[in-house]
């Protein structure tokens, strides 16, 4: 299978006495968050992470499809290429990316930590984000206002995305220099012209030779 | 009928029902030993093809470290209301959700892919592309909780389709020819087939 839907879920949940685990446990519990300060929510140091950045082999495409956080507490998120940030400001400045009250995780989360509301998304991600071969992305979580210090909020941050492996990631590269987007569809029909060509020219091959 | 729109259904609560001392394991809604079950691995035979089209499990909302109160009708413990419960596809030893480090990872959380839906709870996931099990494969479906204290509610669904005999080999043959297998896709093939024969009789 070489189009796979994958998904991360970051929550700044850790082990007691830790700040961040490689591995989900069942002693976890909300770790404090620092304002305005970007954490990646892979190798950030703080709740669950992986063992090394989140980068693509020279054999692999992503596509990331959607990200979303926690609306609490100025939650956001901004996805980062290499060393670029994907969100800027009009006037090309850095922000801090899309809010949690636009794009909320969980969808029909309440704005505020034990509200009644249900939040909506207004955000969708669209055109999607291309990791291309070789590249590092990052997924930053900040927030404006600090994590209180006795009753700590649990905050998380979630992102979608399509993995293309092998012989899929060459043709989702061949699909971007056409101009086309690159979704599984375009995947399935790249594939489906290339069968076509080779079928007509076996084709003509044969009348050729009769 | 070749073509069969199927669901599973796992209920923690049901059979031997899930413990405390469950949290943090894989527990497989087909013969985990836990919930209720079926009485053997899910697989397809020969003329089979399955295609998985949703999973999901039960949802749990974000709280604080002091909380104790049920919040949207789920108990409350270490900042979350509910299980923290997560979905995983494995086809034969295979897992199909991994981090970006390539580790294989507990899967889809029930926060992404809720069951059951509700206003409070939707879906930020859907599984597409769909997971194919190709003939002869074995799937499952595996789920794990991290609440101890929270798991009087855990259940988890499966939406796929079943491909039977014909309809299989159709399934297979659109596979090859990089096509996504649905029945609308099939239903296609089996027009442009039946097109083609009736060409060649006139």
């Amino acid at each position: 299978m070489s189009m796979r839907s994958q998904v991360y879920e970051w929550a700044n949940l850790a082990p007691s006495g830790k700040t961040s685990a490689l591995r989900r446990a069942t002693d976890d519990i909300p770790v404090a968050v620092v304002a305005n300060t970007e954490y990646d929510v892979f190798i950030g140091g703080l709740g669950n992470n992986i063992t090394k950045p989140a980068e693509t082999t020279a054999t692999q495409f992503i596509v990331i499809e959607d990200i979303a956080t926690s609306p609490f507490l100025g939650g956001a998120v901004q996805v980062r290429i290499n060393t670029t940030d994907y969100f800027q400001n009009p006037d090309v400045t850095d922000q801090v990316g899309v809010p949690g009250l636009a794009s909320p995780y969980p969808r029909g989360s309440a704005s505020t930590s034990g509200g009644s509301d249900n939040l909506l998304k207004s955000f969708d991600l669209y055109p999607d984000v291309y990791v291309l071969p070789g590249q590092v992305f990052q997924i930053l979580y900040s927030q404006r206002t600090a994590s209180s210090a006795t009753d700590t909020e649990v905050v998380a941050a979630f992102c979608k995305y399509t993995l293309y492996d092998g012989p899929d990631a060459l043709i989702a590269n061949k699909l971007l220099e056409l101009g086309v987007t690159i979704n599984p569809n375009n995947v399935d029909w790249y594939k489906r012209t290339l069968i076509e060509q080779q079928q007509r020219s076996a084709v003509a091959a044969t009348a050729g030779s009769v | 009928m070749s073509m069969r729109s199927q669901i599973y259904e796992w209920d923690g609560a049901r059979g031997t029902a899930v413990a405390a001392g469950n949290a943090g394991r894989r527990i497989s809604i087909f013969i985990g030993g836990l919930g209720n079950n079926i009485t053997k691995p899910a697989e397809t035979t020969a003329t089979q093809f399955i295609v998985i089209e949703d999973v999901a499990v039960t949802p749990s909302a974000l709280s604080s470290s002091l909380d104790t109160a049920a919040y949207r009708g789920l108990s409350t413990a270490n900042g979350i209301s509910g299980p923290r419960a997560y979905v995983q596809v494995r086809i034969n030893t295979t897992d199909y959700f991994l981090d970006p480090d390539n580790v294989g990872n507990d899967g889809i959380p029930g926060t992404a892919s809720p069951y059951p839906r509700s206003l409070n709870f939707q879906p930020s996931f859907s599984l597409y592309p769909d997971v194919y099990v190709l003939p002869g494969q074995v799937f499952d479906v595996l789920t794990t909780f991290y609440n101890s204290t929270i798991f009087a509610t855990l259940q988890a669904f499966v939406k796929y389709t079943l491909y039977d005999g014909p309809d299989a080999l159709i399934a297979n043959k659109l596979l090859e020819m990089g096509i996504s297998i649905n029945p609308g896709n099939v239903d296609w093939y089996k027009r442009t087939l039946i097109q083609s024969q009736s060409a060649m009789t006139v």
